[in-house]
């Protein structure tokens, strides 16, 4: 998102405000799938990073525990080696994709601040992984737009995970298409949007979310009626859009 | 559930009056998720079945359209070919398999209701999937343990989903464990039991939901302790645990 780091700031702790932690009918029952599933099994490494993450003053940004468990087992499903990640902040979901792959892995990660992949990198280092990951500082459109370029990199990932400014979810997604092998999956995050997808008029909402949310509702259309995709919407984290390339 | 039919009809009626007809925050958000991405993209056999379904008293029983999309998906997505259910009802999840596996794709499925199966039968001869199908009426211990005696059958299976009596779940999982092949996945279904594993003490539960509950606590826990899978609890339709076989 294109805005200050004092602004972020203070939007990650108004955000933080807004009561569900999940998009469950209760923090309970999302506390029981954490303690119960997904806690007793997150790798060391993935819990250090996490512990670190919680202290940073951004955390809302993180992925969640149990979208990162989700991620890492649909890696291995889909025995994903050549992946791309839009928008990595410390390096949840980076770290749990890399443990998934194997060691011929390869990682495109992409995010306008390097500071905070910094934060994380030791914990990925330390996990043996980082070896797998290509890191570039800066804005994802000018590195897609020439890979586009080149039709050799058409159809030449296996999975693609877009976690970044949402405005740009469908423009990115223009390139992507042709990004992702044909059978391959991009998956788009944050498309329940804490659940204001579907809050009343009237609603009392942060601006930040009142104005993204406009982009993901049309987003969620967009890939609803694209022919070159199958959708399916799971509400995963703040719910995960996993679109299968089928032509 | 081994209960005669009038009291089935009679739980299935009273298990609806129980507000959530999902576990997400709010009916209107899994409405949206349904409208904006399952209706639209539901095969005209899946749709025809679901409709046929809902005029049965028993209908709280079958699989939700959201998760008959993400089965579909997860299908194609680990490029399934033999696989196994328990639990068919009047087969709308069966169906959603069978649309997703290969031509030669084969489909081994188990339920004590014959009559249900055959409610659903026609919509699945008329997609043309129905030669995928072998089912056999009655309980399923008996299948699996002859299956289990002979060693050829061990880790011949790609998928196995689970979706039948609660109370069973751990007798099957011994037996699924050698017959799901290695890195291949079980899913057994209702694993959060419509919210109620968190439900406090004194909350009024239904009788079947109270004494169904037990197992399903019990299930999370041994899967949550079982070195032989990787696991992921998916909040998608009643709960959905996936098992990958590591070993």
């Amino acid at each position: 998102m294109a805005t200050t780091t004092q602004e972020k700031q203070s939007q990650a702790g108004r955000h933080q405000e807004v009561g569900h932690k999940s998009l469950l009918q209760s923090d309970a029952l999302y506390q029981y799938i954490l303690e119960t599933s997904v806690y007793p099994r997150e790798p060391e490494s993935m819990k250090e990073l996490r512990e670190l993450t919680a202290k940073h003053p951004w955390n809302l940004m993180t992925t969640s525990a149990d979208e990162g468990q989700f991620l890492n087992m649909l890696l291995k499903l889909i025995n994903a080696k050549k992946t791309m990640e839009i928008g990595v902040y410390t390096g949840y979901s980076l770290l749990a994709t890399a443990l998934a792959l194997p060691d011929d892995g390869q990682i495109l990660a992409m995010d306008i601040n390097r500071e905070n992949y910094e934060l994380g990198l030791p914990v990925i280092q330390k996990a043996g992984v980082a070896h797998k990951i290509d890191f570039r500082e800066g804005p994802a459109m000018p590195v897609l737009d020439q890979l586009v370029e080149d039709e050799k990199n058409h159809g030449s990932f296996d999975f693609i995970f877009v976690d970044a400014d949402k405005d740009n979810y469908l423009n990115y997604h223009k390139r992507l298409i042709d990004l992702v092998k044909v059978g391959g999956l991009i998956g788009y995050d944050n498309t329940l949007w804490n659940g204001s997808v579907v809050a009343p008029p009237d609603a009392p909402l942060r601006k930040y979310v009142r104005y993204y949310r406009d982009f993901v509702l049309e987003l969620n259309k967009a890939l609803a009626v694209d022919p070159r995709i199958e959708i399916c919407m799971l509400p995963v984290g703040d719910g995960i859009t996993l679109c299968r390339r089928i032509k």
